[in-house]
């Protein structure tokens, strides 16, 4: 196994009265960590963190083996990374390859030509290689996020942090994304945070599912399966003894808890694992 | 269309790999364009490097920078090309934004010569005050947190952003200078009153920027306004004089604000590169 190239030990983040990371910890070797758990459970800010945005109250952090805390060692961080925040802003009268441009010359990227075959090759690797004269502000959603997205892969970076990629994608997109994503991995770190299991189980050889600012687990998405290992049975009715339960498409009743003697147990989903461990918080909103 | 003769493979596979001389290849390219059964020829005999790298300076010849207009004048001015793209995407350098200015600082100008005894002092007065003013706005929409819609990425990247900073500071300091200065020339008895806004302005920008490193520039521009803003009303009130507070008091609190804004602003400077407690 490679050396982790993200090392994090027990830090905190209040804003305010919030805490939003409570003693959070883990470590992220080379190849593609998500990070899995509801909203305000403290992903963004940890993100933010990795991508040196945001120092922490206390804890320590080392990112590709450098502390993001000392001035020459953040910088050093800072030309080895790609960050794609939650909520990337533009600037709407760019073009897509005037944004990434932009971009490339905060990352230092001074010589021109040598830019802009790299700005045409990251928006290629995308597929926006068609609307690359588009103004940001004509473009949907789903391609402003691969425009995002873009401009975190400028100059192939060692350690790649991306805030919810694949919200807004449609599927052809999301497995575009995953096709990218994991074509990268092979040498370089990946933290992700998202919604979806799906992404986890077809992205992820590890899963870190976050709940009120702490690492609740950590392992691979087959362990997080197991979590829920003989505690998922299927019913006509909602079992008295399930923790969590809904109506599946054909009528019947998915429970997940302590299953009584003689249910008729199934096989569990990365999905059950992650909803037993977050418990009916997670329900409520994945149900919203 | 294609068209009476054909190249030969031999001559088209020598005109992929780049050995004709000029003349035969010219001949060759003019004959390409007429004749299809050539151009098919010729497509698996050049090799897909060679196209790779065409399309892409296709590419970047007809995509990269179509610069709007702010750009195209700093590249004019002969700001380097990576340069004059930062300076671009700063909120306050936008024409509308140069022309809210203008027609601010215009209609103050105006207000002063046409209207009368008490009301063109008045004038006088917010033309001095907007002069100082804009230029404080101007920087605090320049950079952070809110207005710059790339700022946390800018954060992340490895270009300094105390740089990106003082760049923009000083761009947006220049063109409302600009602005301001011109304005200026059409105040009734132009005379040093007329720059007097000056000092000031450098003073109160300066302040925005320092007291930035502790809260929003949105936030910090409003107090630093609103706190001037109420010192220079009350003096002016006091001493019932349009430029009281642009006199020779005001202008050592001016420089007193630019030393201390400064002093400080050189050990509060590393907020601005973010990923550290403030």
């Amino acid at each position: 196994m490679s050396l982790p190239t993200v090392e994090i030990a027990d830090v905190h983040k209040r804003f305010g009265r919030t805490t939003a990371l409570d003693g959070v910890g883990f470590d992220a070797p080379t190849g593609i960590t998500g990070l899995l758990g509801p909203n305000g459970a403290g992903k963004t800010t940890l993100l933010r963190m990795l991508a040196t945005v945001l120092a922490p109250d206390s804890g320590s952090l080392r990112l590709l083996g450098w502390n993001p805390a000392v001035a020459d060692e953040r910088l050093a961080i800072r030309r080895r990374l790609g960050y794609m925040p939650q909520e990337p802003g533009f600037h709407q009268t760019f073009t897509a390859f005037e944004f990434v441009d932009y971009v490339a010359i905060l990352k230092e990227m001074t010589d021109r030509k040598a830019r802009h075959d790299e700005v045409a090759r990251v928006l290629a690797l995308v597929g926006l290689e068609g609307v690359m004269e588009r103004k940001i502000k004509a473009l949907s959603g789903g391609m402003r996020r691969r425009v995002a997205l873009a401009q975190s892969l400028l100059g192939d970076p060692d350690l790649l942090v991306l805030d919810e990629p694949t919200a807004g994608l449609d599927p052809e997109q999301r497995l575009r994304f995953r096709e990218i994503v994991s074509e990268r991995a092979s040498d370089r770190t990946v933290v992700l945070s998202t919604h979806q299991t799906e992404d986890v189980a077809a992205l992820c050889p590890r899963v870190v599912v976050m709940l009120d600012g702490v690492a609740l687990f950590d392992g691979t998405p087959r362990e997080l399966t197991d979590v829920a290992s003989g505690r998922v049975w299927l019913a006509p009715e909602r079992s008295a003894a399930a923790r969590l339960s809904w109506r599946t498409p054909d009528g019947s009743h998915r429970n997940i808890g302590e299953a009584p003697a003689g249910a008729d147990l199934v096989a569990p989903t990365l999905e059950d694992g992650y909803l037993l461990l977050v418990g009916d918080r997670a329900f409520a909103e994945e149900a919203a | 269309m294609t068209a009476a003769w054909h190249a030969d493979l031999q001559m088209l596979s020598a005109y992929a790999d780049g050995g004709l001389d000029d003349v035969r290849a010219s001949s060759i390219e003019a004959h390409l364009l007429s004749c299809e059964t050539c151009r098919d020829l010729l497509a698996p005999a050049v090799p897909a490097a060679t196209i790779d790298r065409v399309w892409q300076g296709v590419v970047i010849a007809t995509v990269a920078p179509h610069a709007g207009i702010v750009e195209r004048v700093l590249l004019r001015a002969g700001v380097r090309d990576d340069i004059a793209r930062l300076l671009a995407a700063t909120p306050s350098l936008r024409v509308s934004w140069f022309l809210a200015e203008s027609l601010a600082l215009g209609f103050a100008a105006f207000a002063a010569n046409v209207a009368p005894g008490g009301g063109a002092d008045a004038a006088l007065f917010l033309f001095l005050v907007i002069a100082a003013l804009a230029p404080v706005a101007g920087v605090a929409a320049a950079f952070g947190p809110g207005l710059d819609p790339t700022y946390e990425i800018g954060i992340a990247a490895p270009m300094r952003n105390e740089r990106l900073l003082l760049m923009r500071t000083l761009a947006v300091l220049a063109t409302s200078l600009a602005i301001a200065g011109l304005a200026a020339i059409a105040l009734p008895g132009f005379d040093r009153a007329a720059i007097a806004w000056l000092l000031p302005s450098l003073g109160l920008c300066l302040t925005t920027v320092t007291l930035a490193t502790w809260i929003r520039p949105v936030v910090a521009a409003i107090v630093v306004a609103m706190t001037w803003l109420a010192v220079a009303a009350s003096v002016t009130a006091a001493r019932s004089d349009p430029v009281a507070a642009f006199r020779s008091g005001g202008q050592v609190l001016a420089l007193a604000l630019i030393v201390i804004s400064a002093l400080v602003l050189s050990r509060r400077r590393v907020v601005y590169e973010g990923g550290v407690a403030a």
